[in-house]
Formats: structure tokens, C-alpha cells, sequence
């Protein structure tokens, strides 16, 4: 499997997170987003003209939406990142991935505009960034009352691969993630899973390793 | 601010290579200006009033000012040995000090916190003691026999190994850092931050390298560089006071940072105040 | 809000929004904290500011029972003194590296900071747990009027908000910026306190297009 990548990109983050996740190895082709331009041009055209990335190329399958990817490498070798299999679970994974769409516009416009001079309206993005953020916030806290602690069961899926990238990087657009309790708590479930892998911006829980030398008087 | 003596610097507004797409539009120290090419293809910098600003090419980026730069822009002789592979990393924003953006990048303490297992790691903490003067001639603060164990100190090494730098500052948002070049240990990559301060709380980064490296694909260099500096960012984004202090009092400086105690005396020297505090608060 | 005597508690955060091991940002009128729970379970609020290079120690990590600065990994103890400069493992960091902490109380499920010094202990909510944290763009004076209702002395108001009793414990932390915590019966069902939590969110919207501020 292929994947046209760009190492900033959330979106690409998210394929390359769960194949960390999930143990899949990745073929990377880095694609020179910024300042290149290069998804717009000619040979990534011909691939994908919506000029977007990621790509994901699996022999003849080309697939150029990331929730499409999240699916395709759940369903080859890890499909409990999928749900239980009942509808409500598969039905919360779908309304969680189309909700994910709206952060990339949102969150993720806000990111571009304030770090890559993207053009678009700052205080726009940044209010339905915050909106956004406000209704995850609320589907965390009502889901842990269900006893759940992830977006659509009590197990990761790639509901909440598809809308931890966009979200852990808010700030980088500045939409401050201070107000949001449950999205802290659950940010740090994902981050702490086996083969969480980073990427620029959301750095390495450094608790999670212990002090490789403990002064007299820490403990 | 006419005062200001950061006012006749050079600044980086742009990238050469992108001039023909069209007028590009930015800021310098809080007045806005245009950057475009001429029928000739010669860069052309003026602000909203239509004033011609100084301007010159050098390192890829177009150069200008809204004062009148004394002296010419630095020079970096490695540029200018055969073999070498120049690298446009691309503009990032940060809201933050410009003379902030320039301390993070003096500094190599903070390599196994925020740059986890590519620049540093635990247990490989501890910063050995290094050399640091300001070169009265070239009028620049130099730190040397800089050294760190990294896990990936480049794209082009292969393993681990204890790398060593240089760091030179030679105008108050400029940096140039020389380190170990894995495929030819006699010779230093050089890594430079060029900072284009917006405002006293914003800036844009232009990093630009010169390196020996005939294996890995430009985009790979681009990346790498990329991801360190946007490993910084959101640690630039939160530091308080967002001014740089230039009075003792608010920050402690050890010896690991002589780099930057040595910068912020500089700069205040030279009255380089531009995103910077002075009394203590 | 309490009358003002020489302080007051400001309930700053659930306990369950504070595992072990973790750090999180707080804010009262004085500032911004550094809210964090030691392995053991002891709860500490230190200033939000690393005296090294000004990094908000909030964007840190928690190791045993020290909270380290995620930019250069200095670590400081519960009671605000330097334990390490991991740039110099040998040093032992001199009394005067510290940051200032500000006493903290923990109760009825509540992280409580001292703003001053108070007379007394934080209030008791007596048989009310508390359910979420949400922040509304909004002064206390905005939420009172959409709620129809004033504070009580203990920072509490109730209403009745789409035929659901709604108890909230509010707390400035800004101009025009409120912390609220939504409160409910301890014996609530998982069915009532989701009815709460909404009835809360529909009562901030209400507050904030009264305060005006918010697209």
C-alpha cells in the first residue's frame, strides 16, 4: 500500500496513524504540499483531481478520501476499529466520520490560514472550530455516560482516528482546547494506545515513560 | 519605534523562486508591502504608499528594509561550495516574538523533550559546557564546540551519533547553525532560521539549508526540516512574557544557555528591542 | 458569589477531570494555574509559568511526584521548589528556581483554589455531585438573566430550564467568560444526567447570544 503523504497534513496523519495502530506497513511517497504546490500539479492530478491529499494506492484501488482509507485498513486486518457490528455503533462511526469533514473545514482551514497563509475568514473558522469542538465535547461526556470512553463504543474506532488529528491541533489555528475536559481526557486514551505513533505539533506523552533517573527527594 | 536601530536591518520577505507567480503581499515590523518582479525579473519590494524599499537577492529569499540598511547582508561562505544542495523549506507563521523564534533555535536543551527520538532523547539530557563570545569585527554572537548525542540528527544519518555545531547570529532574527555532516564529517551542514517579523507578536519563518546530501529526495529534506520546526511551534506559541525579556528577573538562564544570554546582551547592546521587554515586570 | 471576606474557593475543575499522573490549565481572577495530580493522588496548583523560559507548565507532564516543562524538562515538586535540570543531571537546582503555588482543596468531588485567603472551607453542595465542566462566553450577570434566577451563596444557580431543573455552580474566570459546573443529584441516572448536561448546554446558548458575544 502506497500512501502520498504529507508529513504536516492531519488528514494524512490519520492513515498513517492507524496503520501504526493497526500494524499495517505503509509505503510513504512524501509529496511536496508546501511551499511545492506539487498535489496540484500534473502527475497528482492524473491521480486525484480534486488535487487533495492523502492518496492511497492498493495495487489498482485508488482511494482519495482519508475516512474511506480509515475503512479500507480497518476492514483488510483490524475490524473492531469498525464497531461491534451492530447498526448503532456502525451508525455513530458514520455520523462521527461526516462530523470529522466538517474539522478539516473548520479546525483544519483555521491551521492553514494562521500557519500556511492560507486564505479564508479567521474569525469564521475559528467560531464553527470552537461550535465544533463544543459538540464533541458533549457527545464525549454523554457517551461516558453511557460507559464509554470512545466517540461510537468502549473501544477506539476510526471515529475517533478520523477527528483526533484535526482537534489535538486546534491550537495551531488558534482554537485553544482549555475548555474541553472530555476531549482532554479522551485525546490522552488515544495517544496513550500501543503504537500511537506523533506527528509535528502533537508531541510524545513523556509520562508514559518512566523517569530514566529519579532525583533523592521526588518521590 | 523611529528610534528602534532594528529598523535599517535586512529582513527575509519572500521567496525568490515564487516572485513570478504574482504580487505577494506581507508585512514588515507592522506596515504592509508588496513584493513582486519586474519586466526583468528583478525583485521589487514598496508599501501600501507606494515608498521603494531597499531590496536584495541572496540564499533564495528576497531581501528588504524600512530603514536603510549601514551594511550589506551576511554572508555564509559555504553557500558557495560546489556541491551543495540549497533547500527552501517554506514559510511557516508563528505567532510569536521574531527574537523568540531565533532563542529557540540557539538552543539544544530542550532536543530530547520536543524533539523526541530525532534530535535528542532521555537519558541524553545533559548539555556538555561550550564556547560562546560576541566577535567584536564581524559584530556576532558565535557559540562553538556545541556537542549532542541524537538518535537522527539528519535525513542522511544512519544511526545515532554525537553531533556537533555551531551557532552564529548575525543580524538581531538570523540564524545560522552549522552542524555534522554525516557523509562528509569534515564539513558542517548549514541549517539557517531566517525571521520576518510581522508584528512584535508575529512573525514568519523562513528556514533555508545548505547541505551535502546526494541521496535524500528534496520533499524528504523539506519534511524533516519541516517537522522540527513544527515541533517548536506550539511551544513558541506559549511562552509568557510574549516580548523577549532582555532584563534579568523573569527568566533564569544556566549554563546550558549561554547561547542565549549571550543573544539577549546583544541585543540589547545594540538596542535590537523590536518584540523584545526591557524592565523587568 | 461569597461575600467577599479576605478570598474565596474558586472550584476550578471536576476531580474526575484530574486522573493521576496528569496536569491540566485552570484559571481564577488571580491567573492561570497549572492544576496537576501527583501519581499518588495529591493535587498541587502551581502558577502556569516555567521561571526558566516562561513555558506554561499546564503543557507539561507529570512523573511521580513531580510536574515537569514540556520545553526543557525541568521538574518541580508539589510545594513549588526545583528538583531537576535534566541540561545538568548533577545540579542540584538552587531554593531560589520555584514557582509560586496557591493552595488547593479537594471536596465533594470539586478542585477548589484559594483566591487570597479565605476564611473559611470551600461551600458544601450537600448531596449534589458534579456532572461536567463547560465555559460560557458569557458574565455570570448574562447566565442569571437567561436563567431567570440569582446565585446563591455558594456560587449556585437554579432554574428550570425545557422542564429540567438545572443546578449549576458558576465561577468567573474572565471578563465576559464563566466557568460552569453542572451539578446533579448523587443518585441521577445516566438517562437524567445526560437530560442535565443538555439542559445546561441549552441554557449557556441561551446566556451567550444574551451577552452578545458569540457567532
Amino acid at each position: 500500500m502506497k500512501l502520498y503523504d504529507y508529513i504536516l497534513s492531519p488528514s494524512c496523519y490519520k492513515v498513517r496513524l492507524m496503520a501504526a495502530l493497526t500494524g499495517i506497513p505503509l509505503k510513504i511517497r512524501p509529496v511536496d504540499f508546501h511551499p511545492g504546490g506539487e498535489h496540484r500539479k500534473a502527475e497528482l492530478l492524473a491521480l486525484n483531481p480534486a488535487g487533495s491529499i492523502p492518496i492511497l494506492e492498493d495495487g489498482d484501488l485508488v482511494l482519495t478520501e482519508s475516512s474511506a482509507m480509515l475503512v479500507y485498513l480497518s476492514m483488510k486486518t483490524a475490524p473492531k476499529w469498525l464497531g461491534d457490528g451492530t447498526a448503532e455503533q456502525a451508525a455513530r462511526v458514520q455520523q462521527w466520520l461526516s462530523f470529522s469533514h466538517r474539522l478539516t473545514a473548520n479546525l483544519g482551514g483555521a491551521r492553514l490560514h494562521e500557519m500556511l497563509h492560507r486564505p479564508g475568514d479567521i474569525a469564521v473558522l475559528q467560531a464553527h472550530g470552537i461550535a465544533a469542538l463544543r459538540e464533541l465535547e458533549a457527545g464525549l461526556v454523554e457517551q461516558g455516560l453511557r460507559g464509554k470512553s470512545f466517540l461510537a463504543s468502549d473501544r477506539p474506532t476510526i471515529a475517533d482516528i478520523a477527528c483526533f488529528p484535526y482537534v489535538a491541533l486546534a491550537p495551531d489555528g488558534g482554537v485553544l482546547l482549555d475548555p474541553y475536559p472530555a476531549i482532554r481526557l479522551w485525546s490522552r486514551a488515544i495517544r496513550a494506545l500501543d503504537g500511537f505513533i506523533e506527528m509535528p505539533g502533537i508531541h510524545r506523552l513523556h509520562e508514559l515513560k518512566p523517569d530514566p533517573s529519579i532525583a533523592a527527594g521526588e518521590e | 519605534m523611529a528610534e528602534n536601530a532594528m529598523l535599517n536591518q535586512w529582513y527575509p520577505v519572500g521567496l525568490f523562486s515564487h516572485l513570478a507567480k504574482g504580487v505577494y503581499k506581507t508585512a514588515l515590523m507592522g506596515e504592509k508591502i508588496a513584493v513582486s518582479a519586474d519586466a526583468n525579473g528583478d525583485a521589487v519590494v514598496t508599501t501600501c504608499a507606494g515608498r521603494i524599499l531597499p531590496v536584495l537577492v541572496r540564499f533564495g529569499h528576497v531581501w528588504s528594509s524600512l530603514g536603510e540598511p549601514t551594511k550589506d547582508l551576511f554572508s555564509i561562505p559555504e553557500a558557495d561550495q560546489p556541491g551543495r544542495r540549497f533547500v527552501e523549506v517554506g514559510v511557516v507563521r508563528v505567532r510569536c516574538s521574531p527574537l523568540r523564534a531565533v532563542e529557540n533555535f540557539l538552543d539544544i536543551a530542550h532536543f530530547p523533550f520536543v524533539h523526541t527520538d530525532i534530535l535528542g532523547a532521555e537519558p541524553h539530557t545533559e548539555v556538555q559546557n561550550y564556547k560562546v563570545e560576541i566577535r567584536d569585527v564581524e559584530d556576532e554572537v558565535w557559540a562553538t564546540q556545541v556537542k549532542f548525542y541524537q538518535p537522527q540528527a539528519a535525513k542522511s544519518a544512519s544511526g545515532g551519533i554525537t553531533t556537533e555545531y555551531m551557532y552564529r547570529v548575525p543580524s538581531p532574527t538570523c540564524s545560522v547553525l552549522y552542524k555534522t555532516c554525516p557523509p562528509r564529517p569534515t564539513e558542517w551542514d548549514v541549517i539557517t532560521l531566517f525571521v520576518q517579523p510581522l508584528a512584535e507578536d508575529l512573525c514568519d519563518v523562513w528556514p533555508w539549508m545548505a547541505l551535502f546530501d546526494d541521496e535524500t529526495s528534496m520533499t524528504d529534506l523539506i519534511h524533516f526540516q519541516q517537522t522540527i520546526f513544527l515541533q517548536d511551534r506550539s511551544i513558541l506559541e506559549n511562552q509568557i512574557p510574549h516580548l523577549l525579556p532582555l532584563d534579568p528577573g523573569m527568566e533564569i538562564p544556566t549554563r546550558a544557555d549561554m547561547t542565549s544570554v549571550a543573544y539577549r546582551r546583544w541585543l540589547k547592546r545594540h538596542n535590537f528591542t523590536y518584540g523584545a521587554q526591557l524592565v523587568a515586570q | 458569589m461569597p461575600a467577599e471576606t479576605t478570598g474565596f474557593w474558586a472550584p476550578v475543575a471536576l476531580s474526575a477531570d484530574l486522573p493521576p499522573a496528569t496536569v491540566i490549565p485552570a484559571r481564577t481572577t488571580a491567573g492561570s494555574i497549572a492544576l496537576w495530580r501527583s501519581q499518588s493522588g495529591r493535587v498541587a496548583a502551581s502558577a502556569d509559568r516555567c521561571p526558566h523560559r516562561g513555558m506554561r507548565l499546564s503543557h507539561g507532564f507529570v512523573r511521580g511526584e513531580a510536574l515537569s516543562c514540556i520545553y526543557h524538562g525541568w521538574s518541580y515538586a508539589q510545594a513549588g521548589n526545583c528538583l531537576r535540570i535534566p541540561a545538568h543531571p548533577g545540579l542540584s537546582p538552587p531554593e531560589t528556581i520555584r514557582v509560586a503555588t496557591q493552595k488547593v482543596e479537594e471536596a465533594d468531588g470539586l478542585l477548589w483554589v484559594a483566591v487570597g485567603d479565605p476564611a473559611h472551607q470551600p461551600p458544601a453542595l450537600a448531596g449534589l455531585v458534579p456532572l461536567r465542566s463547560l465555559t460560557a462566553e458569557a458574565d455570570i450577570g448574562a447566565i442569571e438573566r437567561a436563567a431567570g434566577a440569582t446565585l446563591d451563596a455558594r456560587g449556585v444557580l437554579e432554574t428550570v430550564e425545557n422542564s429540567q431543573a438545572v443546578r449549576l455552580l458558576l465561577v468567573e474566570l474572565q471578563p465576559h467568560r464563566t466557568l460552569v459546573h453542572v451539578l446533579v443529584d448523587d443518585g441521577a441516572t445516566p438517562a437524567e444526567r445526560i437530560m442535565a448536561s443538555r439542559a445546561a448546554e441549552s441554557l449557556r446558548r441561551r446566556a451567550e447570544s444574551l451577552q452578545g458575544g458569540i457567532a
